[in-house]
Order: C-alpha cells, then sequence, then structure tokens
C-alpha cells in the first residue's frame, strides 16, 4: 500500500489577539505554503480536510465552508474533523486514512481557531464546556483545575516536585525565544527565564502556576499531504507517517478508578504503584497517567518499528497544555517506565542538547495554541526540522536538530479523553 | 406527553428568557483600531486598521438529566444516590444508568443510596476561575470517592486550602439553597486529622510558604473586585 507524507506547509503566525478574520488567516498560511512549494497548483488539490475546535468562540456554524470558498477550493470535496484539542491530529491521521486507503493522492489540511472574540473568562467557559457539564464542568475548576488534580494524584503517587514542573516550564518558553513564530517570544521578547522567575510567577489552580498552563492563540496553519505516487512532485524531502496510533479513555477523569476497558491491560503498570497506597480496581491509568496515550504509542511503535523511542527518535513534540501532562506523557509514551517521567527531567534527556529534545518548538505553553492549529503547527515544525529547514524559517538554527530522521508528535482533547500519536520519518 | 410533577422554573423562566434574546446576535457597537498584521514572523510584521463590533448573544437551555435524574433529585431532597451493577457490583457515583464494564454489556445499573462520607482521591487548589466562581476563590476543588462507591465525584471541598490531602476523610454537606446541580453538595474534613507525613503538599514546607504567599494575593484581589474581607472567607471554613 502507497505510503503517505507531508510534503509542505504554511503558517499564519499564532498570537493572543489576531484582527485578520480566520478565512484570511488561512488564505495567508496557504500563501506561504504556496510560496514554499512552486510545483503546487491549487487545482492539484483533491480534498480539503478542516481542523477546528470551537463553534461558540465565532457565533459561526460550518466555519470551513467559508474557509473552503475563500481560499478558491470549493467544488471538490471536504469537510471538518472535531475532537477537542485532538482537532489536528485527527485531521492529519484522517487524511492519512483517505489517502492510504487510494481513494485521494493530495489532500490539503486547514486548521485554525480565534480564541479571543469573547473575554479570557468566557473562553475558559466555551473550553471547558468540552468537559462533562452535568458533572466536572458544574463545580468550577474548569481545565486548569481538572488537570491540575490529575498532576497532585500523580505527584502524589510518584514523587516529581514542583521545581521538576517548572524546568519545564522554563525549558519551552528558553526554546520558544528562537522561534520567530512564538507567542512567548512576541510577548516576552528573546531573553531567557529562569526557575527563580518561575517561581515569582501566580499559581492559578495548585500546583500550577500561570506558566505552567497553555497559552490562549488566534492562528492557522496548512499541511499538504501526499501519496507517494505524488509526493515526489512538491517535495525533495517529504516527511513520511511511519506510523500512527489512536487512544480514547473515559469523558470525567474522576470514572477512570474503575475504568473498565483498560482492567488488566497493562499489567506492569498496574503493579507500579506505591505499597501505602489502597488501589483503585484500575490503577492504571486511573487518574495519574494517560491511557489514550500507551495505547496510541503502543501501535504507532510498532508500525514504526521503534523498540527503544527516545534512543531511536530525534525529537518528539508533545501536546501538553499543562507541564504535569509532559512530565507523565513521558511515561505513557514509554520513554521511560512509569514513575520515572521526574527522571526525564532531572537528567536532562529532554533539553535541547539532551538524547530526545522536546517541545523545541516552545509547544503549547509558548508557542502557541490556537486548538484546531496546535498540532498542525508542531507537525510544519517537525517537517521544517526533518528537512533542514529550521535556519532558513527561523532566521537562527539554535532550534535545528542536527541530521533528525525521526520524530514523534502527539495530541490529546479533554482531560486524556481522545488522542493520538504519529511517527514521521525523513 | 410530558406532565410537569415540580415547577421550580416558571418563575424564573420569563427573566431568563428575556435575558437570552436581549443580545440576539445585533452590532451593539464598534471599534476602530490599528493592529500587527502579516502571516510571517514577528519582525515582518505591519501595521493595519481593522473594524471590530461587538454583537452579544445570550442562551437558555432547557437540559434533562435523563435516567440519572434521580441523583439530581435526591440532591434537592438531601440524598446521595449512586447507581450499581447487578454483574459486576461496580457502584458509580457519579451515577450511570448503564454499566460500562464491557463483560457486562451494557447492564443496567440499580439505584443505591450512599452514605454523606468519602475520602479525597485528588484534588487542586483554586487561586484564580472563571466569572461565575471568582467570588467563591480561593477553593479546593476536590474528587471525593463516595464510601461505598468506586468512582470519584468532583465537588468543592471547604476547607482552609493548607489544609487538604490525599486519602483525607470529608463529610458531605448539602447549601441551603439548592438548585439541583452539582454545586448542591460540598465536602468539608472530618475534624481531628492531620496532614499524614506522605502528602505531597505537605511534604515540602516551602509548599505551604509558596501556597501561603499566593493565597495573599488571591486574598487583596478579592477584596478590591468584590469587598470579601478575607476574615469572612476563613471564618466559611471554620463553621
Amino acid at each position: 500500500m502507497s505510503r503517505v507524507a507531508i510534503v509542505g506547509g504554511g503558517l499564519f503566525r499564532p498570537d493572543r489577539i489576531r484582527y485578520e478574520n480566520a478565512e484570511e488567516g488561512v488564505a495567508m498560511a496557504y500563501r506561504m505554503l504556496l510560496e514554499d512549494t512552486p510545483e503546487l497548483d491549487p487545482r492539484d488539490i483533491e480534498f480539503v480536510q478542516a481542523s477546528y475546535f470551537s463553534d461558540h468562540l465565532n457565533q459561526q456554524l460550518c466555519m470551513a465552508w467559508i474557509v473552503q470558498d475563500y481560499i478558491g477550493q470549493h467544488r471538490k470535496g471536504g469537510y471538518r474533523v472535531e475532537a477537542g484539542g485532538s482537532t489536528p491530529l485527527d485531521a492529519i491521521i484522517n487524511a492519512y486514512f483517505l489517502i492510504k486507503s487510494g481513494y485521494f493522492d493530495l489532500i490539503l489540511i486547514v486548521g485554525w481557531e480565534w480564541m479571543s472574540e469573547v473575554d479570557t473568562a468566557t473562553t475558559n467557559e466555551f473550553i471547558a464546556a468540552a468537559s462533562d457539564t452535568d458533572w466536572d464542568f458544574t463545580v468550577g475548576g474548569y481545565y486548569n483545575g481538572y488537570y491540575a488534580a490529575l498532576e497532585t494524584r500523580h505527584m502524589q503517587l510518584y514523587g516529581e516536585t514542583i521545581e521538576d514542573l517548572g524546568k519545564i516550564a522554563v525549558r519551552c518558553r528558553n526554546n520558544a525565544v528562537h522561534n520567530p513564530f512564538s507567542q512567548w517570544r512576541k510577548e516576552h521578547g528573546t531573553s531567557y527565564v529562569t526557575l527563580d522567575d518561575y517561581f515569582k510567577d501566580r499559581i492559578v489552580a495548585w500546583p500550577y502556576r500561570r506558566w505552567d498552563c497553555a497559552l490562549i492563540s488566534e492562528g492557522a496553519c496548512c499541511l499538504l499531504m501526499a501519496s507517494e505516487k505524488v509526493a515526489k512532485k512538491y517535495s525533495d524531502t517529504p516527511m513520511w507517517i511511519k506510523g500512527i496510533g489512536l487512544g480514547t479513555d473515559s469523558m470525567r477523569p474522576g470514572d477512570r478508578l474503575v475504568d473498565w476497558p483498560y482492567h488488566g491491560v497493562y499489567k506492569a503498570d498496574e503493579k507500579i504503584y506505591p505499597e501505602n497506597f489502597e488501589k483503585p480496581i484500575t490503577p492504571y491509568p486511573e487518574m495519574a497517567n494517560f491511557g489514550f496515550a500507551r495505547e496510541a504509542a503502543k501501535k504507532a511503535y510498532v508500525q514504526a518499528n521503534i523498540n527503544d523511542p527516545v534512543k531511536e527518535l530525534d525529537l518528539a513534540e508533545l501536546f501538553a497544555p499543562y507541564t504535569g501532562v509532559e512530565l507523565c506523557l513521558y511515561e505513557d509514551l514509554m520513554f521511560c517506565p512509569r514513575g520515572e517521567g521526574k527522571t526525564i527531567i532531572r537528567e536532562g534527556i529532554v533539553e535541547r542538547d539532551g538524547e530526545l529534545p522536546c517541545q523545541l518548538s516552545g509547544g503549547l505553553l509558548a508557542f502557541a495554541h490556537p486548538v484546531g492549529a496546535t498540532s498542525l503547527l508542531q507537525t510544519l515544525f517537525l517537517y521544517w526540522e526533518l528537512t533542514g529547514a529550521i535556519p532558513k524559517k527561523f532566521g537562527n538554527k539554535t532550534l535545528q536538530v542536527s541530521n533528525a530522521e525521526k520524530a514523534l508528535i502527539t495530541g490529546h482533547g479533554g482531560t486524556g479523553c481522545q488522542g493520538g500519536v504519529i511517527i514521521f520519518s525523513r | 406527553m410530558e406532565k410537569i410533577i415540580e415547577d421550580k422554573a416558571s418563575k424564573i423562566r420569563g427573566k431568563w428568557e428575556e435575558y437570552a434574546r436581549k443580545g440576539n446576535w445585533t452590532v451593539k457597537g464598534y471599534e476602530i483600531l490599528k493592529a500587527l498584521s502579516g502571516s510571517g514572523r514577528i519582525e515582518d510584521s505591519v501595521e493595519k486598521e481593522f473594524m471590530v463590533v461587538y454583537r452579544p448573544h445570550g442562551v437558555l437551555y432547557r437540559h434533562s438529566y435523563g435516567l440519572v435524574s434521580k441523583f439530581f433529585r435526591g440532591l434537592i431532597d438531601g440524598k446521595l444516590y449512586g447507581t450499581k451493577c447487578p454483574r459486576c457490583e461496580t457502584v458509580y457515583c457519579p451515577p450511570r444508568a448503564h454499566c460500562w464494564n464491557p463483560s457486562c454489556k451494557v447492564a443496567e445499573t440499580e439505584w443505591v443510596e450512599l452514605p454523606l462520607t468519602g475520602k479525597v482521591h485528588t484534588f487542586s487548589i483554586m487561586l484564580f476561575s472563571a466569572d461565575a466562581f471568582l467570588d467563591k476563590l480561593p477553593f479546593v476543588l476536590a474528587y471525593v470517592q463516595i464510601d461505598g462507591a468506586h468512582t470519584a465525584l468532583p465537588m468543592q471541598l471547604e476547607t482552609s486550602p493548607t489544609e487538604v490531602w490525599i486519602g483525607q476523610k470529608v463529610e458531605i454537606k448539602f447549601r441551603e439553597n439548592r438548585t439541583g446541580s452539582l454545586m448542591d453538595i460540598y465536602a468539608i474534613p472530618i475534624p481531628g486529622q492531620t496532614p499524614p507525613p506522605y502528602s505531597c503538599l505537605h511534604k515540602d514546607p516551602r509548599n505551604i510558604e509558596d501556597l501561603r504567599q499566593n493565597l495573599n494575593k488571591t486574598y487583596e484581589f478579592l477584596e478590591k473586585r468584590f469587598g470579601i474581607k478575607r476574615e469572612d472567607i476563613e471564618k466559611r471554613w471554620k463553621k
């Protein structure tokens, strides 16, 4: 069966507020793709995969139709996928399936989110409407609260410290200052920050400070995906999809104490549990880890023939809207055994010069998090990494991993309710 | 046809329907402004003029709690219910009308009344939140495993934010004015407990100091925004 590749992309620089409309932002990202991919005739595109999360952020249903006709891509087929934070990753995976099936050879993915048309508190409420509104939503924690509670549980069971979280927050920011498209650089400038700065930042939902939390962004991104048959026409250096995996978990994190579909599936992880704590019926993932990520990674690694992710991968872009999520994902993505996420931090494995740099782009904390575009932006970043284009695109080579061949991306929505993993290779 | 048994809505409905209609998506005002434009790097962006309009939109939803309505009815009556699967005996609170254990093939569950006690499975300490909850700050969001249930129910735990830990035993209380939502209940710690040495919040004294300093900022904010005094907040936890 045909292989599938990313053969190009473009972005519309994300920021807290952008005054261009979503369709104009997408058009400008699309123009960057066209400029970088001179062989691309817009008429060659067979299908447009739209990716955006929220309808009520913008008082507009079926925004995908506006976007598709604005860039002159109507007449041909197109539809949207939506799954909260998992939306853009699912868009890539859906396009992969469509090409893999042999139905299409060339797909344009358009992703965006415009999140500042309502005030910040309302934005948070609208996003929190992706949690169970009869239950979790009602008691007012919203995502800061839910994720903070998950991290408290993990911290209690496995002993990472606030300082470990701080190191993640600091690293993402100090990477982002070298990314001229990053929101952090726009807001903060190019100076580095330290752990002391982190501790001066406000706590919003213990154990999390503002710096532990994702940005709110407006921005857009386009990716061009192609079958093996046509890939080389558009790119001398396609980025191939070597493996994909999908996974889900319960909507309400509190239900994961008796997470029957996970029962007995990850026996080794169920055993890595402190002795002085009463085990819930399903000790893995319970409220400490991300089961969807393990499910997805397990499948993606088999397809991509990855046995030791830390050694075999050159870099990774994780969907980590909170620092603790990044730490837990190291475990669920099998960078280390359960409970050893803190060791990955302390040994500097994910630092810029470490064995497996993570969030070189700055990630959701410091690059940007326009939900429907987030994983597309991270994928475009990986495309530039794997094709050696970072120095040209960024005007500096600090973030370029030399000879990068294999990369991982993961995305998810909710509190790890749905998500996936993709392995890319040069 | 439906038949209304108890009506606690029609008195408020007119008012909220009017509020919901008020917005009606029409433009109420505008701004002309200058802002950075362009898709590329920060340094390549240029200033352009934009027009921004203000367009309100209110909504009133009529929402059924479905087959777990009994749980919320129970809150009104001062009772806490869960559901139990007759096949695998899992007790759900939050309740499910059907068991999710794949072995039970979506079996219908049975209602069980639960005790008003439980323990904190995990928590976060909210020093900032969305509009609707600002005047309740600071509060603890706790996932409480009700005694006899296998899942955890989220609720606010009314206690000094520096005195919460995983495993803490709590009592479930009912608020005076109940509307049939999860906010009708809250938890308070069962008296006489002290933080255990393993508590991730307490084992490093710097965590408590850090939290206290940040709490002070929240108290300052509450006084400035709502005129709420710190002493009154602390009184809430001593009741």
